[in-house]
């Protein structure tokens, strides 16, 4: 940053150019074509030369100043606004992707990547379901209601939580896949006029339903984390395959290792980290700059767990619906039978009839039962 | 058909913002919404060199490939407009942009922007040529009236061209060999692919 | 994926295809490019503007639309209006376009020759004065410290009344008035008849404080004190050293022939304190400590001089006194000398000294970073002399290449209200009064008696120092009264230096009256609260809502000297009035309106009587004949506005035979914008002089040579050029003295006047025959320059550095340098007010505070703001560019105060001012150099004074003026202040 230019460097560029027309006077500048003069790489620490080095050697050589845009080095600028600096986003580049700049990597990723493995996951999830439905039907026996005093499974504040989870899930998710797929599936069939107000009114649905739904997925860790700790009957169920191997069901506690799989890896984990990258995509986190790479990475992070617990959260609304049968009543009621409890969480139903959990937990449930429940075993086998 | 891209001479821009300047009068611009920018490097040391940038109407544009509800589109020169009726302030395409060309009248909080704005090479646009509609939400449009891009026209040192590619690239050329130096597009190679002189088909 | 669904087809359906588009491409690059022929598309000449105007388009216009509504008839009305941008000496056109009375869109001008097309920032801006949302509206009086509403009768009667009670009790001299180089020729003519007429010399405009020192330095060595040359004459030199002059900001469309220039091979050489955007472009950047230009200088010349380099034929022919020039060079400023005064090593000089040497013609280039020293006279003068070293001055691709300030600077330093001379630098002797007098029409004794006595012929208060007019010991100041009233009628107060005590003058003043635009900066500081002891219990300010120059026309006078027509594009929005309005209306309530406009007729405008602009210049015609005023009547200036096209880039020169369709003008010969000095009567049809002192070139062509205007003998040595050098085709191929009636009869060429010529010519002199007819037979029929042939004065003996000393600034940082280079004596009497130097220096060195205050301060440009700023911070797309008052520091001095890049910090100055400024943390200055731009105001010492400035009519960005933190130092020929170098100190906030 010596702003006087190294002395000995004024006769360098004759003799770097051997050419007939030397760099020495203004007439020869001007017969001089870049492209025929010979280059001037051999001079000594080429490579690092500042511009105004090469300028030296090599009159209007900016190849430095054009270097340092690709690497992203900001420039000055008057205004005060963040990233005006940046004539090029720098060179990255992500799995499956060129090196290219940045927001060209980031489109790549999301167009090559994110979007059509996204699409054909949820896709084979759907089929899979769908397939496991026709093939294998809807698991467990009839429990009709009535048959025993209802176990509370799920207390209001629960299915509370649960619900107003899920209607944020599939809001988010709704509006989400309509943003990253609408363009294929939605705007042929509705035309850009209206896929446009669609999509407008989804897109803020979404930002706006993101932070209730990071408040809904807290309370709900709360309250289901206790009875998602893994234990030594989730390997047990594990190691059958959730009941797809030998058998019969597998004991498990209140929740099984599918579940609890669920309440992990397509819930908190996922959700936790959609939420945090969600949060930065709306500019919520206080203290960021928001700057185009840390949109890119918090786009990159929130598409593909949005799409990754879409497909999980699609296998748990499956089992939680047509896939098994009596849960979903479980959810909507907050009872279950104690046949249908002793068939699927068969661990959870010795504790609740040995009293170690207590078979009505809310204020507003009919008072606790004072004598365990027995449950008529011939029902089971007598439907 | 021509193919409308721009040309930013690094020898000759000195940063006087003409260009920005001519943009927001043209066009009304707000405040806090630059179609048009200008960047220095190596500020104040000797080999400094300033750039005027703007959306460069990509061949392959990134932000056209990203937008969700596919609001842009091309006209025949070459020009990538797009259709603020439609857009729904997502930012995907500023996230695209290796230029940093959209820009949104709103903070984001909330993912709230408004409609993008972005350089349209004075080219208005879905609504009517010239109409009011066509002005309020893109500015005027200068090439239906058989003018071209403020920015450039304005420009106090002609560093900025804008124009037919072909053309543009020609102009460029014969200064380059005139002084024997400058040889680099500034932008080029990311807006319109590894070859400079020879302008794209719209087709890409 | 991609869709392409729209076309840009015109909405006429006609006239759009690429090739049209090309063709406006072509059309607007052509003349900067080799490769382009420009009149092959010009003659589709229908392209332009006219193209964009099919009635469908214009409907997008939402103001016009708003107006239109407004009237019944419902007829509308688009026209385009040609002007030029008010914001700089470039004086780059602009095409308006009106719809219905709003100016709705600004269009690019190809044709004109100045810039192509070309604007910066500022010129692309220029539309927005046809909004003006943060103007003053209506005439405002400041009442228990706030301003409010009054009506024009009001104000008019009101500041007129305290005037009168001014002058009855303390003489005419008692009021001061700030003209301004914004106002067009006519306006600040009027201006200065105003002020005569009133009976005072205390006036004064920009170019005080901005070239008033290569004003005279320059008028002084050769004879006019301008640029030689013209931005476009650039284009044909082969090396242009740029010493203090940072043109790609504050000249940048100048930049566009000089970058051409270099794409030719055209060396370019920066010298300045800073490494500006100017600096990026240099071949080579030599950095110099702000104030040692004549080290510098001189250190060139000593390597010129020791190789012989000089050109000595010519320096024989056409220069007095160069030897002892020489003597000095090669004596006092050897290298080590000039390294230690400058900070630059011997062999940057020398490489620069061969550049200059090989490549000729070379031009030099400065502005304020020379003129604004208290040496200012002095260093312009050390130019002058290398380029007469070196022969270049007389040259296509040579000269010194003055680029001058505002849009009219250069008109209303040669025509307006100067302290010191009527129009056209006729000195204030009795001789200049009488010429004047008759071209009014007026009675001399009449004028004579409207001032005090023996006042007319005195030099008035300068602006830079009316403060002192006011604050000075009235037994030290050589009128009767101290300043009472003051009117800023144009211009800034924050451009003035010492602004602490600029706040106690306008505290104590009886009288202050704003006329501007924009008056807000002066009303804010005029407000806010002062010391109580200050403030005169009876002071009163008033504002008046002054029109721009687009809400009337007139001419205006570029830096090359080219004058330029600007057609009124808009009428005075909201209640504001043009200067000349108000000048008429307030000479009406003194007194002499009849006398004012003796020669001018009136128009009505929004209701009101207004003197005509045409006339006013005619006026001017009839009298200024020093400079060559006479020949740009209004028809050939508007005649050239209309075809631009017709003039050639790099010449000028009209390309051959184009007639004005509207009125049969023939424009052939002519330069573009009559060039003064443009000689004799309009009907003599002199072509204006493109480059000044050109001997390649007939009188009648625009040529001449140096000016006979210091005698013809100075110590028993001719000062006339010696035989054989004069202009092209001069009947006398000797040097020759100025022409007057003696000499043309001597000549026996007197009876080649009319005998109608020969009554007015008797007994005058070239500068006083009314006739023009002595100046018609002596060029036209001799090819004789009127004001004589001869040689330049290496040597200016009247000034009190006859050859050109540096001198160190009154603050500064190396009293070591101070010792051997002081600074001049105090001075008793200059400008009717005493100056210190000497003493206030060695006071300072005493007081040792170059270590309190250990950087110099030095401040200038930013490209996007002009002058005082209020104009250009007032507008929303400028003030967006820059949006923070800043200094620029070093990192090293930023690092050792911990001030981080865009951090605060407080500027600090001996005169006790703290600035709350941002900081700018960058290489473009040395360690001990910090750099402000001047252009902010509206904080003062770390507070907002929003609250102080008239409801509305405050600007979007407001920030600390670096004036506020300036002290003391003055031009001793001049009273230039010294803004360049001033020290300062600064701190983390
Ligand atoms: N954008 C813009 N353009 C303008 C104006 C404006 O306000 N804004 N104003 C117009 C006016 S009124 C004028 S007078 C011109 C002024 O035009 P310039 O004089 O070119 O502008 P400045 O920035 O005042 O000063 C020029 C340079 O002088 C350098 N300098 C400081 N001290 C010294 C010194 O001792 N020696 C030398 N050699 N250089 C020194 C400064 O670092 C600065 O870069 O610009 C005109 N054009
Ligand atoms: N520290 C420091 N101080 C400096 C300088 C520096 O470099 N450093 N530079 C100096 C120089 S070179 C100059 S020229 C001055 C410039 O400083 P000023 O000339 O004082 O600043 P401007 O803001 O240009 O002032 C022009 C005023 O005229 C008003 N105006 C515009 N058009 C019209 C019109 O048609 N009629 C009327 N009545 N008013 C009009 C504008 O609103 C503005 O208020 O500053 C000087 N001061
Ligand atoms: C229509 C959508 C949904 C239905 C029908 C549904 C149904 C159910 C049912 C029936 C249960 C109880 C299963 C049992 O009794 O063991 C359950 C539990 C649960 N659901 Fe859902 N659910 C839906 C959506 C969601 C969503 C979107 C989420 C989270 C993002 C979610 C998270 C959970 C969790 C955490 C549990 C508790 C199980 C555990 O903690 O392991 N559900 N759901
Ligand atoms: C947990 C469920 C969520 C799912 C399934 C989901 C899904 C998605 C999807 C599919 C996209 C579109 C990606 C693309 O088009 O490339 C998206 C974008 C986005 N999501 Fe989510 N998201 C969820 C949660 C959240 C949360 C919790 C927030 C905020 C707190 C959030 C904020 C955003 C934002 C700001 C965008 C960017 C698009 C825009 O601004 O309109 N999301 N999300
Ligand atoms: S520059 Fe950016 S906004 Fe413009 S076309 Fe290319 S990617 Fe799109
Ligand atoms: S902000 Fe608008 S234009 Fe940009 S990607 Fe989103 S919808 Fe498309
Ligand atoms: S082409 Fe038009 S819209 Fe684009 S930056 Fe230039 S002036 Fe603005
Ligand atoms: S107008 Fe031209 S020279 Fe000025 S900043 Fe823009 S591109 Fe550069
Ligand atoms: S400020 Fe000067 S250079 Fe800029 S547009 Fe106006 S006249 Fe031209
Ligand atoms: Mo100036």
């Amino acid at each position: 940053a010596e702003p006087e230019p190294a002395a000995a460097a004024a006769p360098a560029p004759a003799a770097a150019v051997p050419a007939p027309a030397p760099l020495a006077g203004p007439t020869a500048i001007r017969s001089a074509n870049i492209l025929t003069l010979q280059d001037a790489s051999a001079e000594p620490g080429y490579a690092e030369q500042s511009n105004a080095q090469r300028a030296q050697v090599q009159p209007g050589n900016n190849a430095p100043v054009w270097r340092q845009v690709g690497q992203g080095v900001s420039g000055t600028v008057n205004m005060p606004y963040a990233e005006y600096g940046t004539l090029i986003q720098p060179t990255v580049q992500y799995p499956g992707t060129r090196a290219a700049s940045a927001g060209e990597a980031w489109r790549q990723l999301r167009n090559q990547v994110l979007l059509p493995y996204g699409a054909a996951l949820l896709l084979i999830v759907a089929l899979a379901l769908g397939l496991f439905y026709f093939t294998k039907g809807p698991l467990g026996q009839e429990h009709p209601p009535g048959q025993g005093q209802a176990i509370e499974r799920f207390t209001p504040f629960e299915r509370a939580a649960h619900w107003s989870n899920a209607a944020a899930f599939l809001t988010l998710a709704l509006s989400g896949l309509v943003m990253a797929f609408g363009k294929f599936f939605l705007l042929p069939v509705l035309g850009s006029t209206l896929f446009g107000w669609l999509a407008y009114a989804l897109k803020n649905l979404h930002n706006f339903v993101g932070p209730l739904y990071a408040v809904s997925l807290l309370v709900m860790i709360a309250t289901f984390v206790k009875d998602n700790i893994a234990n030594r009957a989730d390997f047990q169920w594990l190691l059958r395959a959730g009941g797809m191997l030998g058998q019969g069901q597998v004991p498990s506690h209140r929740f099984n290792a599918g579940e609890k799989g669920i309440f992990w890896w397509a819930v908190t984990i996922p959700g936790l980290l959609l939420v945090a990258s969600g949060l930065v995509l709306d500019k919520l986190v206080p203290g960021l700059d928001y700057f185009r790479a840390d949109m890119q990475l918090a786009h990159m992070v929130h598409a593909a767990l949005a799409l990754l617990s879409c497909a999980l959260i699609a296998g748990h609304i499956y089992m939680g619906t047509v896939g098994t049968r009596g849960a979903y009543r479980a959810m909507r009621t907050g009872y279950v039978e104690p046949g249908w409890a002793r068939e699927h969480h068969e661990l959870w139903y010795q504790d609740i009839q040995s009293g170690k959990i207590p078979a009505r937990r809310s204020q507003s449930a009919p008072a606790k039962p004072r004598v365990p429940i027995s449950v008529n075993p011939v029902s089971r086998s007598n439907p | 058909m021509a193919r409308m891209k721009f040309i930013c001479d690094a020898e000759r821009c000195i940063e006087c913002n003409g260009c920005v300047t001519a943009c927001k009068n043209e066009h009304e611009v707000p405040w806090g919404v630059n179609r048009r920018r200008v960047v220095t490097l190596n500020d104040g040391v000797p080999g400094e060199k300033s750039i005027s940038v703007a959306c460069m109407h990509c061949s392959d544009a990134p932000c056209m490939a990203v937008c969700p509800v596919q609001c842009f589109y091309r006209t025949d020169e070459g020009v990538v407009l797009h259709d603020k009726d439609v857009c729904i302030g997502c930012g995907y395409c500023s996230y695209a942009c290796p230029f940093g060309a959209p820009q949104f009248p709103g903070q984001g909080t909330f993912g709230v922007r408004g409609k993008m704005d972005k350089c349209t090479f004075c080219a208005g646009g879905p609504e009517e040529n010239g109409s009011q509609a066509e002005f309020e939400k893109y500015g005027r449009n200068r090439l239906a009236e058989g003018k071209l891009p403020a920015c450039a026209e304005m420009c106090s040192t002609k560093a900025l061209l804008a124009g037919d590619g072909d053309v543009v690239a020609d102009i460029f050329r014969t200064r380059v060999v005139q002084r024997g130096k400058g040889a680099e597009v500034w932008g080029w190679g990311t807006a319109y692919g590894s070859k400079p002189a020879k302008p794209q088909g719209d087709a890409s | 994926m991609m869709l392409t669904r729209k076309t840009t087809r015109g909405a006429s359906g006609a006239a759009f295809n690429g090739g049209a588009l090309v063709q406006r491409l072509q059309h607007g690059l052509a003349q900067a490019l080799p490769t382009m022929d420009r009149r092959g598309f010009l003659r589709r000449s229908g392209l332009g503007v006219g193209v964009g105007l099919a009635a469908g388009q214009l409907s997008l216009v939402r103001k016009a639309e708003a107006a239109a509504d407004a009237k019944t008839d419902g007829a509308r009305k688009i026209e385009v209006r040609r002007t030029v941008c008010s914001h700089c000496s470039v004086g780059c056109a602009v095409d308006a376009v009106v719809d219905n009375g709003v100016w709705v869109r600004q269009e690019p001008v190809f044709d004109s020759p100045i810039n192509l097309g070309a604007h910066c920032a500022k010129g692309a801006s220029l539309r927005e004065h046809g909004h003006g949302e943060y103007r003053l509206r209506y005439p405002m009086k400041l009442v228990n410290g706030k301003y409010q509403r009054i009506s024009w009768d009001q104000a008019l009667t009101e500041i007129s009344d305290r005037m009168k009670a001014l002058r009855a009790a303390s003489g005419p001299d008692s009021v001061y008035f700030i003209g301004s180089s914004k106002h067009s020729n006519e306006q600040a003519y009027l201006l200065r008849k105003f002020v005569s007429f009133w009976g005072t010399n205390n006036c004064d405009h920009q170019a005080r404080i901005c070239h008033s020192t290569t004003v005279a330095g320059v008028a002084n060595t050769w004879g006019y004190g301008a640029m030689t040359n013209s931005y476009n004459d650039m284009q044909n030199s082969k090396v242009a050293l740029y010493i203090g002059s940072n043109a790609a900001e504050a000249h940048p469309v100048s930049m566009l022939h000089m970058l051409h220039a270099k794409e030719h091979g055209c060396k370019m050489i920066v010298v300045d304190p800073r490494f500006t955007r100017t600096a990026a472009k240099a071949d080579e950047y030599v950095r110099i400590r702000s104030g040692s230009d004549i080290p510098f200088l001189f250190g060139i010349l000593h390597h010129i001089f020791k190789n012989g380099w000089e050109d000595q034929a010519y320096i024989k022919d056409r220069v007095w006194g160069m030897d002892k020039v020489r003597d000095e060079v090669l004596s006092k400023w050897t290298p080590d000398k000039v390294e230690e005064a400058c900070g630059v090593k011997e062999e940057q000089v020398l490489r620069v000294a061969t550049m200059l040497h090989e490549h000729r013609p070379g031009t030099v280039v400065w502005c304020m970073g020379q003129t604004q020293h208290t040496i200012g006279n002095a260093i312009v003068r050390a130019s002058c002399l290398l380029q007469l070293a070196l022969g270049n001055i007389g040259k296509s691709g040579g000269g010194t290449n003055i680029f001058r300030g505002h849009d009219n600077v250069q008109g209303a330093t040669d025509v307006g209200p100067n302290p010191d001379s009527l129009p056209g630098y006729y000195g204030l002797a009795e001789g200049s009064w009488k010429h004047f007098a008759a071209a009014w029409g007026v009675d001399y004794e009449w004028i004579k008696a409207q001032y005090a006595e023996g006042q007319m012929t005195k030099p008035g208060i300068t602006v830079s120092r009316w403060i002192d007019g006011v604050l000075e010991k009235n037994e030290l100041i050589d009128q009767g009264p101290n300043l009472r009233g003051v009117f800023y009628w144009g211009h800034a107060p924050n451009s003035q230096m010492r602004g602490l005590e600029m706040k106690r003058a306008m505290d104590k003043l009886d009288l202050l009256v704003v006329v501007d635009p924009y008056p807000s900066a002066t009303a804010a500081m005029a407000a806010m609260p002062g010391d109580a002891a200050d403030l005169n219990p009876d002071r009163a300010v008033y504002l008046l809502p002054a029109a721009t120059q687009f809400e009337t026309s007139g001419s205006c006078t570029a830096s090359n000297r080219s004058l330029q027509w600007r057609e009124k594009v808009i009428d005075p929005l909201w209640e504001s009035r043009s200067d000349h309005m108000i000048m008429y209306q307030l000479a009406q309530k003194l007194g002499f309106d009849q006398e004012l406009v003796k020669n001018v007729k009136l128009q009505q405008v929004k209701g009101q009587d207004e003197p005509v602009i045409e006339d006013i210049l005619r006026e001017i015609n009839r009298c200024v004949w020093t400079i060559g005023y006479t020949g740009q009547s209004p028809e050939r200036l508007k005649a050239h506005m209309r075809n631009m096209h017709a003039f050639d880039v790099k010449t000028l020169k009209c390309k051959g035979k184009v007639v004005d369709a509207e009125t049969g003008y023939d424009l052939s010969g002519d330069y573009f914008g009559l060039p003064w000095p443009c000689y004799g009567t309009p009907e003599l049809k002199h072509p204006g002089s493109p480059n000044l002192y050109d001997t390649s070139q007939h009188v009648m062509e625009g040529g001449g040579n140096f000016r006979a205007n210091f005698g013809v003998e100075k110590d028993g040595v001719s000062l006339l050029a010696e035989d054989g050098s004069h202009s092209k085709g001069a009947d006398i191929t000797t040097g020759y003295p100025e022409l007057d009636h003696v000499l043309l009869k001597k000549l026996g060429w007197w009876d080649e006047l009319t005998d109608a010529e020969k009554a007015k010519a008797e007994g005058k002199n070239w500068k006083t025959d009314s006739s023009g007819g002595m100046m018609r037979v002596f060029m036209q029929n001799h090819g004789c320059h009127p004001f004589g042939n001869a040689k330049a004065r290496a040597v200016v003996w009247n000034f009190p550095d006859a050859i050109p000393q540096h001198r160190e600034p009154i603050f500064g940082i190396r009293p070591d340098l101070v010792a051997k280079y002081p600074t001049h004596d105090d001075q008793k009497n200059r400008w009717r007010l005493p100056i210190l130097y000497k003493s206030l220096q060695q006071k300072n060195v005493e007081e040792k505070l170059h270590e309190k205050f250990p950087l110099i301060m030095t401040s200038g440009r930013l490209v996007e703001y002009e002058g005082g700023g209020e104009e250009t911070r007032s507008n929303p797309w400028l003030a967006e560019l820059q949006q923070e008052m800043f200094v620029e520091i070093n990192p090293a001095t930023a690092a050792a105060r911990g001030i981080r890049n865009g951090g605060r910090a407080w500027v600090t100055s001996p005169t006790g001012a703290r600035l709350n400024v941002q900081a700018l943390v960058t290489e473009r200055v040395a360690p001990d150099t910090v750099f402000l731009p001047f252009h902010f105001s509206g904080r003062w010492q770390g507070k907002d004074l929003l609250e102080h400035y008239p409801e509305g009519a405050h600007p979007i960005v407001r920030g600390e003026a670096v004036n506020t933190a300036t002290g003391y130092g003055y031009d001793i020929v001049t009273m230039m202040q010294e803004t360049k170098t001033q020290i300062c100190n600064v701190e983390r906030a």
